[in-house]
């Protein structure tokens, strides 16, 4: 199957006319004033999909799709969300009229968000009555996103109260079309597409390269780490620094170059960057983030870039060089700033390569991996990508220098 | 033996000198290739542990620049680097060894024990 990346880019366009359509709706039924903070359109495994919602308690509904696009909406309010809408809709304490009104508002709120693709494609989406959802994690996906192992697009779009935090809403629109479908509807009409499975391949050498990340930080530093979300986002740039938010982290910002250039932004939550450098360099310092600190921290980082790019080029049978790392230590927006506006010299949407490490045992370690390629490069490597080779991401040194001594 | 060591970040050359002064000599640390070359000249090491990322000049070219100056110059290269393009760019310019980071004492004692076995 073909995918054409500019109908894509305008799928995600509509998914965010569609999200600012169900927040109008969520503000003229609730009073409570919102904005839409990112919409993208994502791939990732269902088993990815199915970690990032894992902990969390959801409530709101599922409608499934027929017609032009066939497939099922899921609109889900987080906890805080779905309080605040049931207290300023039904103040009284009663669970079943709360229960009715998230599931009037979540409908209304679906409509809006389905419609606007039923108009741009000139055809009839039908919705089913809402089903109610609740519950914790995935049982609120959509059943079609959590059956197999596949790789499926996921759009998604947070929105979030701008009057204040005891207002907060954030809910997340995902919207699974069935392959079929989607096939149908990004199909190229002209030469150019980019092959689904390529795609699918791509995604999977990121979370491998990813894993081979954690296993690095682990070696070095003894602590348990794991990959627990990897997933190749397209995104409008501008809308980048927003979606990594203002929280501070520290970490590094690295360029490469090659058959895929493009950056890889490495950050660490302050508490995880604290406890890798504390491992690192074992003993007291007078700064908190001096040359010691950041000498340990951008040594662990390109140490974690080779394992993340290296599998690319290996795969890719060419070369990616990169730049030694710069430490950076800001609000995650003010760190992909600058990134953004060199991303964005060429394009208004990219592919964010987004994976998160976490830690395996009781200690809270967090760190992200955020690689922007640019995107015709990247687009041309696909395109030149063998799915045959795609096994091929790692070398072993000691029997590639055997080989070459004995002129194999 | 005498080792010259270079790498950019000052904690990886601590943490090679903490492995390697035991038994060996450490005649020189550069951080990057210009001064590796420089160092190379003046203090004639056994063995030279070389990084390939480092700022003004990488590993490969000073590894090619030693080696065009000295054929019997013994480089590692040490990096955390796993690209079979740049392995065999590294081979090409004379490296005789190449250690992945993260490594392990022992990898590294191994490999400069079999390289000056020869």
């Amino acid at each position: 199957m073909e995918i054409d990346i500019r109908e894509l880019e305008n799928y995600q366009q509509l998914a965010h006319d569609g999200a600012q359509s169900a927040a109008d709706s969520l503000s003229q039924l609730t009073g409570i004033q919102t904005n839409v903070q990112i919409t993208n359109v994502s791939l990732m495994s269902s088993t990815d999909l199915k970690q990032e919602f894992i902990g969390s308690e959801f409530a709101g509904v599922s409608v499934d799709l027929n017609g032009e696009i066939s497939g099922e909406v899921a609109l889900a309010f987080d906890e805080k969300g779905r309080r605040a809408i049931t207290d300023k809709l039904v103040p009284a304490d009663d669970p079943e009229k709360k229960k009715s009104s998230i599931e009037e508002v979540g409908n209304i709120m679906s409509s809006g968000f389905v419609d606007g693709w039923a108009n741009y494609l000139n055809a009839r989406i039908k919705s089913s009555p809402p089903t109610y959802i609740e519950g914790t994690g995935t049982d609120v996906l959509p059943q079609s996103a959590t059956e197999g192992d596949g790789h499926l697009f996921v759009f998604r779009s947070r929105v979030e109260a701008g009057d204040g935090v005891d207002n907060a809403v954030d809910f997340r629109i995902l919207l699974v079309p069935d392959s079929t479908s989607l096939e149908r509807t990004m199909q190229p009409q002209t030469a150019g597409g980019i092959s689904f499975e390529k795609l699918e391949v791509f995604t999977d050498m990121t979370k491998e390269g990813a894993e081979k990340a954690a296993t690095n930080i682990t070696s070095m530093t003894g602590i348990d780490t794991a990959v627990n979300v990897s997933r190749l986002t397209l995104v409008p740039i501008e809308d980048i620094p927003k979606a990594v938010g203002s929280k501070r982290y520290v970490g590094t910002v690295m360029e490469y170059e090659g058959k895929i250039s493009g950056f890889l932004v490495i950050l660490f939550d302050q508490p995880s960057g604290r406890a890798v450098v504390d491992s690192l360099v074992p003993m007291e310092t007078d700064e908190q983030w001096g040359d010691v600190e950041q000498e340990a921290l951008k040594e662990l980082s390109n140490i974690m870039t080779s394992g993340f790019v290296d599998g690319w080029a290996n795969v890719l049978n060419a070369e990616i060089k990169h730049k030694p790392p710069q430490f950076v230590a800001d609000t995650g927006a003010s760190v992909m700033n600058p990134v953004t506006a060199r991303i964005g010299e060429t394009d208004d949407h990219a592919f964010l390569l987004d994976s998160s490490i976490e830690t395996n045992s009781d200690q809270v370690f967090t760190c992200q991996m955020l690689a922007l390629p640019r995107r015709d490069e990247l687009e041309q490597a696909l395109d030149d990508l063998l799915v045959e080779n795609s096994e091929n991401t790692r070398v072993d040194p000691e029997e590639l220098f055997e080989q070459q001594k004995n002129g194999d | 033996m005498d080792v010259l060591i270079t790498d950019d970040s000052g904690f990886m050359r601590d943490l090679l000198r903490e492995i390697l002064e035991e038994d060996h000599t450490i005649v020189g640390e550069a951080e990057n290739g210009v001064e590796a070359v420089e160092l190379y000249q003046e203090e004639e090491p056994d063995i030279v542990f070389m990084d390939i990322v480092m700022p003004i000049k990488d590993g490969i070219e000073a590894t090619d620049e030693i080696t065009d100056m000295d054929p019997n110059a013994k480089v590692v290269m040490c990096t955390s680097v796993e690209q079979a393009e740049q392995m065999k760019d590294s081979i090409k310019a004379g490296a005789e060894g190449y250690i992945t980071k993260p490594f392990q004492k022992e990898s590294v004692l191994e490999e400069l024990n079999s390289i000056a076995a020869g």
